[in-house]
């Protein structure tokens, strides 16, 4: 069984949409992610992959289909606990005002964390470490450059272990050698049991055992899952 | 009614010449304000006179529906001018501001009455009119900016709040920090002419009843009480306009609606 399932998803918004700017749609989109791989979601700009990922976290009116983690349901679910187990990082995440401690633990400053274990110093020291971010727990946040405040952002995600990751463009601002380090804590955490699709402008870094391709409202698998994990 | 001196009409309709100061300024800067000022001064004469006519009525026939009629009127045109001055759009403001308009206003003015004043009878227009305009008046002006400043301080944290729901956050942990923000913006004013009064300025109230010839410590009694409400009757309509409205900008599912995809 997948961890996580997309079936026959249909959505659109046409809010603001008219003849000259077209909303972008989807229809009918399935896939499934397993459990220990990374997939890459590919397409040109406009297709519609950051409006897939929303809906993914049911950020997003979902006009048909059904989402499912772990073969149970997303209405099984309360929208927030959703969105703590299929956990979206958007492109420009932005950090609260304080230190890179409070950034990290504000997830369970949240209802949705109440009874859960916030990490220990130590533990978010490590984290820091595998994402090559040299700074201290205590240093403020607003003084971060664009690429540690990325790679911050990203962190503060990975330490709520959500089984399913949804990344869009986190490694946009980075230079390569951050990219790469965000490439390989991805890795560490899908290891751990999770998946990861995301959104990439960057040429492919061998670490994505599927690659979607998004265009016209449509999604292909280009490359299956060769790469899975015992 | 002993020292009061009246003011003849024809000295009234003088005084209006004071506002043209205001329109020659506009005039010369093309503020473009000419027709608003001319609107406002013949507003401000024809609703205080009449509101003046409306209180003669009202004492000399007062009976307790015809007061509260007369407060829910009050109550009715606060909204119509609060909602006005927002200048974000946001639907269905109308109903959530006259709840909080009339839970605040109205009942810390009712308290103020019945409890410190104690006239007699309980509904008597000449406290409960004046009072509960000035509490409502200070609600208005506080509920616009509270409103505005919440809708505008959301807008601008909408990647910070995107962030937090992608993390779990429910609509209300997200917006905390903007009603925080919309609610400190709202008290401020009220909170800034307590400090001032009796130093910079006698407020309006103590003034008026110097001018009408009372004694200026009973005259200060009252305005301590009245300061005392407004600050309250403030405090609670921009808390209870905040809760009642953040939810507007998000949808169901519970993620905040960007300028992009709102409807």
């Amino acid at each position: 069984m997948s961890l996580f399932e997309v079936k026959d998803l249909s959505i659109s918004y046409d809010a603001q949409a008219d003849a000259e700017h077209p909303s972008p749609w989807l229809n009918g989109i399935s896939f499934t992610l397993d459990a220990g791989c990374i997939y890459d979601l590919t397409g040109p700009s406009g297709a519609g992959k950051s409006m897939l990922l929303r809906a993914c976290a049911r950020m997003m009116d979902i006009k048909q289909g059904h989402l499912l983690l772990n073969g149970k349901g997303s209405l099984e679910f309360g929208f927030q606990e959703w969105r703590r187990q299929v956990c979206l990082v958007p492109q420009h995440a932005s950090l609260v005002p304080g230190t890179i401690r409070d950034n990290l633990l504000l997830p369970w400053t949240l209802k949705v964390n109440r009874d859960k274990a916030q990490p220990t110093d130590q533990e978010l020291k490590h984290l820091l470490e595998a994402a090559s971010l040299d700074v201290a727990l205590d240093h403020d946040a607003a003084r971060l450059s664009g690429g540690q405040a990325a790679r911050v952002a990203l962190l503060r995600t990975f330490a709520t272990k959500p089984p399913v990751l949804l990344l869009d463009e986190v490694d946009a601002a980075l230079d390569d050698d951050s990219a790469h380090a965000v490439g390989i804590l991805t890795m560490s955490m899908v290891e751990q049991g999770s998946t990861c699709l995301r959104i990439r402008h960057r040429p492919p870094d061998g670490r994505a055992s599927g690659i979607f391709r998004l265009a016209d409202g449509k999604l292909e698998l280009l490359k299956g899952a060769e790469r899975r994990l015992a | 009614m002993s020292g009061v001196i009246d003011i003849g009409f024809v000295e009234l309709f003088a005084a209006s010449a004071l506002m043209l100061v205001a329109g020659i300024v506009s005039w010369r800067l093309s503020l473009g304000q000419e027709k608003n000022i001319a609107i406002s001064t013949v507003r401000a004469f024809v609703q205080l006179l009449a509101m003046g006519f409306i209180l003669i009525y009202l004492f000399q026939y007062q009976s307790w529906w015809l007061v509260l009629i007369v407060l829910l009127i009050m109550t009715l045109c606060a909204t119509q001018i609060a909602v006005s001055r927002v200048k974000q759009s946001v639907k269905g403001l109308w109903l959530p501001t006259f709840a909080s308009l009339l839970l605040s206003a109205i009942t810390i003015a009712f308290i103020v009455v019945e409890g410190v004043i104690q006239p007699d009878p309980w509904y008597s227009a000449r406290q409960l009119i004046p009072i509960a305009g000035m509490a409502l008046g200070n609600a208005m002006s506080a509920t616009a900016v509270a409103t505005d400043r919440l809708f505008a301080d959301m807008d601008s944290r909408s990647n910070e709040m995107f962030t937090l729901i992608a993390l779990g956050a429910t609509p209300r942990e997200a917006a905390y920090p903007s009603i925080k923000a919309a609610v400190g913006a709202g008290i401020l004013p009220t909170l800034a002419t307590m400090c001032a009064a009796g130093i910079v300025q006698i407020p309006g109230m103590m003034s008026g009843q110097i001018l009408a010839g009372a004694n200026p410590v009973i005259a200060a009694k009252y305005q301590i009480v009245v300061l005392l409400m407004m600050s309250a009757a403030t405090t609670i309509a921009i808390v209870v306009i905040c809760f009642l409205t953040f939810r507007k900008r998000f949808s169901k599912e519970g993620y905040y609606l960007d300028v992009g995809i709102r409807s």
